[in-house]
Protein backbone atom coordinates (compact mmCIF):
# COMPACT_ATOMS: atom_id res chain seq x y z
CA UNK A 1 0.00 0.00 0.00
CA UNK A 2 1.39 3.41 -1.00
CA UNK A 3 0.02 6.31 1.06
CA UNK A 4 0.22 10.30 0.32
CA UNK A 5 -0.18 12.30 3.63
CA UNK A 6 -0.83 16.01 3.19
CA UNK A 7 -1.40 18.92 5.74
CA UNK A 8 -0.16 22.41 6.41
CA UNK A 9 2.40 23.45 8.51
CA UNK A 10 1.63 21.99 12.24
CA UNK A 11 -0.83 20.16 11.15
CA UNK A 12 -0.20 17.01 13.06
CA UNK A 13 0.57 15.05 9.90
CA UNK A 14 3.93 13.52 11.17
CA UNK A 15 2.47 12.04 14.35
CA UNK A 16 -0.27 10.63 12.19
CA UNK A 17 2.12 9.35 9.01
CA UNK A 18 4.83 7.87 11.59
CA UNK A 19 1.22 5.72 13.10
CA UNK A 20 0.54 4.73 9.99
CA UNK A 21 3.91 3.35 9.17
CA UNK A 22 4.10 1.59 12.24
CA UNK A 23 0.96 0.16 11.08
CA UNK A 24 3.08 -1.38 7.78
CA UNK A 25 5.44 -4.58 7.39
CA UNK A 26 8.61 -4.34 9.24
CA UNK A 27 11.41 -3.55 9.23
CA UNK A 28 10.72 0.43 9.61
CA UNK A 29 12.33 3.38 7.74
CA UNK A 30 12.44 6.79 7.99
CA UNK A 31 13.97 8.26 5.43
CA UNK A 32 14.99 11.97 6.84
CA UNK A 33 15.16 14.32 4.25
CA UNK A 34 15.82 17.61 6.38
CA UNK A 35 19.05 19.72 5.45
CA UNK A 36 19.77 21.25 9.21
CA UNK A 37 20.97 24.63 8.47
CA UNK A 38 20.25 26.66 11.98
CA UNK A 39 19.69 25.49 15.58
CA UNK A 40 15.88 26.23 15.00
CA UNK A 41 16.87 23.35 12.24
CA UNK A 42 18.62 21.14 14.63
CA UNK A 43 15.97 21.39 16.98
CA UNK A 44 12.79 20.34 14.95
CA UNK A 45 15.12 17.47 13.64
CA UNK A 46 15.22 17.13 17.44
CA UNK A 47 11.82 16.77 18.22
CA UNK A 48 10.74 14.95 15.49
CA UNK A 49 13.43 12.45 16.62
CA UNK A 50 11.95 12.49 19.99
CA UNK A 51 8.81 11.95 18.35
CA UNK A 52 9.84 8.64 16.87
CA UNK A 53 12.32 7.40 19.51
CA UNK A 54 11.37 3.62 20.53
CA UNK A 55 9.14 3.36 17.13
CA UNK A 56 11.53 1.08 15.74
CA UNK A 57 12.21 3.25 12.94
CA UNK A 58 16.18 3.07 11.51
CA UNK A 59 16.66 6.66 10.33
CA UNK A 60 18.56 7.27 6.82
CA UNK A 61 18.92 10.70 6.52
CA UNK A 62 19.09 11.40 2.38
CA UNK A 63 18.64 15.11 1.31
CA UNK A 64 19.05 14.33 -2.62
CA UNK A 65 19.27 11.36 -5.37
CA UNK A 66 16.47 9.26 -3.12
CA UNK A 67 17.08 7.04 -6.72
CA UNK A 68 20.32 5.71 -5.61
CA UNK A 69 19.58 4.75 -2.28
CA UNK A 70 19.10 0.97 -1.65
CA UNK A 71 17.46 -0.77 1.30
CA UNK A 72 18.57 -4.18 2.70
CA UNK A 73 15.62 -5.53 3.48
CA UNK A 74 12.08 -4.87 2.25
CA UNK A 75 9.98 -3.28 5.08
CA UNK A 76 7.77 -0.05 5.51
CA UNK A 77 9.26 3.33 4.46
CA UNK A 78 8.32 6.71 5.76
CA UNK A 79 9.75 9.51 3.46
CA UNK A 80 9.41 12.64 5.15
CA UNK A 81 8.91 15.17 3.56
CA UNK A 82 8.42 16.20 0.05
CA UNK A 83 8.68 19.66 0.91
CA UNK A 84 11.97 19.57 2.37
CA UNK A 85 13.01 17.11 -0.70
CA UNK A 86 11.52 19.71 -3.38
CA UNK A 87 13.68 22.19 -1.63
CA UNK A 88 16.94 20.24 -1.45
CA UNK A 89 16.60 18.65 -5.27
CA UNK A 90 15.96 22.61 -6.41
CA UNK A 91 18.14 24.67 -4.41
CA UNK A 92 20.81 22.78 -2.91
CA UNK A 93 24.65 21.84 -4.01
CA UNK A 94 23.53 18.07 -4.32
CA UNK A 95 20.23 18.96 -5.93
CA UNK A 96 19.17 17.80 -9.74
CA UNK A 97 17.98 21.89 -9.84
CA UNK A 98 16.26 21.93 -13.31
CA UNK A 99 15.59 18.08 -12.87
CA UNK A 100 14.40 18.35 -9.84
CA UNK A 101 10.98 17.12 -10.63
CA UNK A 102 12.41 14.09 -12.43
CA UNK A 103 14.77 13.60 -9.32
CA UNK A 104 11.82 13.81 -6.46
CA UNK A 105 9.66 11.31 -9.00
CA UNK A 106 12.35 8.86 -9.88
CA UNK A 107 13.44 8.73 -6.35
CA UNK A 108 10.39 7.90 -4.99
CA UNK A 109 9.43 5.36 -7.84
CA UNK A 110 12.82 3.61 -6.62
CA UNK A 111 11.59 3.84 -3.18
CA UNK A 112 8.10 2.16 -4.38
CA UNK A 113 9.99 -0.90 -5.88
CA UNK A 114 12.36 -1.63 -2.18
CA UNK A 115 9.18 -1.62 0.17
CA UNK A 116 6.38 -3.55 0.87
CA UNK A 117 4.21 -0.18 2.18
CA UNK A 118 5.43 3.23 1.66
CA UNK A 119 4.43 6.30 3.81
CA UNK A 120 4.93 9.50 2.19
CA UNK A 121 4.66 12.91 3.72
CA UNK A 122 3.98 15.66 1.80
CA UNK A 123 3.05 19.95 2.53
CA UNK A 124 0.39 21.91 1.80
CA UNK A 125 2.37 25.07 1.04
CA UNK A 126 -0.84 26.51 -1.61
CA UNK A 127 -2.41 28.32 0.49
CA UNK A 128 -1.70 31.93 1.49
CA UNK A 129 -2.50 33.70 -1.78
CA UNK A 130 1.08 35.64 -1.67
CA UNK A 131 2.83 37.42 -4.55
CA UNK A 132 6.26 34.87 -4.84
CA UNK A 133 9.76 35.67 -6.51
CA UNK A 134 10.71 33.06 -9.10
CA UNK A 135 12.58 31.05 -7.31
CA UNK A 136 9.41 30.44 -4.69
CA UNK A 137 7.13 30.47 -6.86
CA UNK A 138 9.37 27.08 -9.21
CA UNK A 139 9.18 25.42 -5.55
CA UNK A 140 5.37 25.76 -5.08
CA UNK A 141 4.79 24.70 -9.02
CA UNK A 142 7.31 21.56 -8.23
CA UNK A 143 5.61 20.64 -5.11
CA UNK A 144 2.44 21.08 -6.53
CA UNK A 145 3.31 18.42 -9.59
CA UNK A 146 4.81 15.88 -7.35
CA UNK A 147 1.95 15.89 -5.02
CA UNK A 148 -0.48 15.60 -7.86
CA UNK A 149 1.51 12.45 -9.96
CA UNK A 150 1.46 10.74 -6.48
CA UNK A 151 -1.90 11.38 -5.25
CA UNK A 152 -2.96 9.89 -8.97
CA UNK A 153 -0.54 7.19 -8.56
CA UNK A 154 -1.04 6.02 -4.62
CA UNK A 155 -3.69 4.11 -3.43
CA UNK A 156 -4.32 6.31 -0.37
CA UNK A 157 -4.32 9.84 -0.03
CA UNK A 158 -5.02 11.36 3.59
CA UNK A 159 -5.17 15.25 4.68
CA UNK A 160 -4.56 15.99 8.01
CA UNK A 161 -6.15 18.71 9.38
CA UNK A 162 -5.51 19.58 13.22
CA UNK A 163 -4.31 16.12 13.66
CA UNK A 164 -7.63 14.67 12.07
CA UNK A 165 -7.42 12.38 9.34
CA UNK A 166 -9.37 13.56 6.29
CA UNK A 167 -9.37 10.45 3.58
CA UNK A 168 -9.43 11.93 -0.06
CA UNK A 169 -8.61 8.75 -1.89
CA UNK A 170 -9.21 5.24 -0.61
CA UNK A 171 -8.34 2.06 -2.55
CA UNK A 172 -10.50 0.42 -4.75
CA UNK A 173 -12.31 -2.34 -3.16
CA UNK B 1 -15.36 22.46 23.35
CA UNK B 2 -15.76 22.70 19.84
CA UNK B 3 -13.19 23.89 17.43
CA UNK B 4 -13.99 26.13 14.25
CA UNK B 5 -11.48 26.60 11.78
CA UNK B 6 -11.11 27.78 8.32
CA UNK B 7 -9.62 30.31 5.65
CA UNK B 8 -9.37 33.93 6.22
CA UNK B 9 -12.76 35.11 6.04
CA UNK B 10 -14.28 31.47 5.18
CA UNK B 11 -17.85 32.02 7.38
CA UNK B 12 -16.50 30.78 10.81
CA UNK B 13 -18.40 33.31 12.98
CA UNK B 14 -21.55 33.38 11.03
CA UNK B 15 -21.65 29.44 11.06
CA UNK B 16 -21.10 29.36 14.71
CA UNK B 17 -23.79 32.30 15.28
CA UNK B 18 -26.23 30.06 13.31
CA UNK B 19 -25.39 27.06 14.17
CA UNK B 20 -24.94 28.11 18.30
CA UNK B 21 -27.02 31.22 18.40
CA UNK B 22 -23.97 33.15 19.70
CA UNK B 23 -23.98 37.10 18.92
CA UNK B 24 -21.56 39.33 18.65
CA UNK B 25 -21.26 40.51 22.11
CA UNK B 26 -20.67 36.76 22.79
CA UNK B 27 -17.50 37.04 21.14
CA UNK B 28 -13.86 37.84 21.99
CA UNK B 29 -11.55 39.29 19.26
CA UNK B 30 -7.99 37.03 20.51
CA UNK B 31 -8.49 38.07 23.93
CA UNK B 32 -8.68 35.79 26.89
CA UNK B 33 -12.29 37.16 29.31
CA UNK B 34 -15.31 35.66 30.36
CA UNK B 35 -16.83 35.86 26.96
CA UNK B 36 -18.38 32.21 25.66
CA UNK B 37 -16.38 32.07 22.66
CA UNK B 38 -13.51 33.09 21.20
CA UNK B 39 -11.91 34.21 17.60
CA UNK B 40 -8.82 35.12 15.88
CA UNK B 41 -6.70 32.44 18.02
CA UNK B 42 -3.81 32.58 15.18
CA UNK B 43 -3.26 36.42 16.28
CA UNK B 44 -3.40 35.10 20.28
CA UNK B 45 -0.81 33.14 19.59
CA UNK B 46 1.19 35.79 17.81
CA UNK B 47 1.30 38.16 20.72
CA UNK B 48 1.07 36.09 23.49
CA UNK B 49 3.29 36.15 26.51
CA UNK B 50 1.83 32.62 28.01
CA UNK B 51 2.72 29.42 27.84
CA UNK B 52 1.53 26.94 25.66
CA UNK B 53 0.04 24.84 28.62
CA UNK B 54 -1.41 28.57 29.96
CA UNK B 55 -3.35 29.00 26.86
CA UNK B 56 -4.50 25.54 26.04
CA UNK B 57 -5.63 25.22 29.86
CA UNK B 58 -7.64 28.61 29.08
CA UNK B 59 -8.77 28.00 25.71
CA UNK B 60 -9.94 24.56 27.12
CA UNK B 61 -12.66 26.80 29.33
CA UNK B 62 -14.13 28.03 26.38
CA UNK B 63 -17.44 26.98 24.52
CA UNK B 64 -16.01 28.11 20.89
CA UNK B 65 -12.66 28.85 19.90
CA UNK B 66 -12.14 29.90 16.39
CA UNK B 67 -9.16 29.85 14.33
CA UNK B 68 -7.52 30.78 10.75
CA UNK B 69 -5.94 28.15 9.30
CA UNK B 70 -2.55 29.39 9.13
CA UNK B 71 -0.25 26.80 8.45
CA UNK B 72 -1.32 26.24 4.26
CA UNK B 73 1.63 28.34 2.90
CA UNK B 74 5.35 29.47 2.36
CA UNK B 75 7.45 29.37 5.47
CA UNK B 76 7.16 32.34 6.66
CA UNK B 77 10.84 34.40 6.54
CA UNK B 78 10.37 35.84 9.77
CA UNK B 79 10.90 34.23 12.94
CA UNK B 80 8.17 35.13 15.25
CA UNK B 81 5.53 34.67 12.32
CA UNK B 82 7.24 31.09 12.09
CA UNK B 83 6.77 30.41 15.48
CA UNK B 84 3.32 31.78 15.64
CA UNK B 85 2.53 29.53 13.05
CA UNK B 86 3.61 26.55 14.90
CA UNK B 87 1.72 27.43 18.13
CA UNK B 88 -0.80 28.05 16.26
CA UNK B 89 -1.20 24.56 14.62
CA UNK B 90 0.03 22.61 17.65
CA UNK B 91 -2.60 24.58 20.01
CA UNK B 92 -5.03 23.53 17.37
CA UNK B 93 -3.93 19.96 17.36
CA UNK B 94 -4.57 19.69 21.33
CA UNK B 95 -7.70 21.77 20.97
CA UNK B 96 -9.00 19.44 18.07
CA UNK B 97 -8.02 15.98 20.37
CA UNK B 98 -10.08 17.43 23.61
CA UNK B 99 -13.01 18.65 21.62
CA UNK B 100 -16.27 17.47 21.19
CA UNK B 101 -16.70 18.86 17.64
CA UNK B 102 -14.44 19.67 14.96
CA UNK B 103 -15.38 21.85 12.22
CA UNK B 104 -13.69 23.02 8.90
CA UNK B 105 -15.76 26.46 7.23
CA UNK B 106 -14.94 25.87 3.78
CA UNK B 107 -16.97 28.72 1.49
CA UNK B 108 -19.28 29.02 4.18
CA UNK B 109 -20.24 25.73 4.47
CA UNK B 110 -19.12 23.70 7.64
CA UNK B 111 -17.52 20.53 7.23
CA UNK B 112 -17.83 18.30 10.39
CA UNK B 113 -13.68 16.76 10.70
CA UNK B 114 -14.79 15.24 14.15
CA UNK B 115 -17.74 14.20 15.95
CA UNK B 116 -17.99 12.51 19.74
Amino acid sequence: MRTLVYGGAASGKSEYAEALACAGRAPLYYIATMMPFSEEDRQRIERHRLMRAEKGFHTLERYTNLKDLKITEPGCILLECLGNLTANELFSETGAGEKALEAILDGVFALEAQCHDLVVVTNNVFGDGGKYTDGTLDYILTLAEVNNVLAARFERVIEVVCGIPIVLKEPAK
Amino acid sequence: MVLVIGGLAAGKREYVKREFGYTDADMADAALDSRPVLYNLQDLAAKTDKSEEELLALLLQKDVVICNETGNGIVPVDKDERFARELTGRLCIQLAARAEKVVRVVCGIPQVIKES
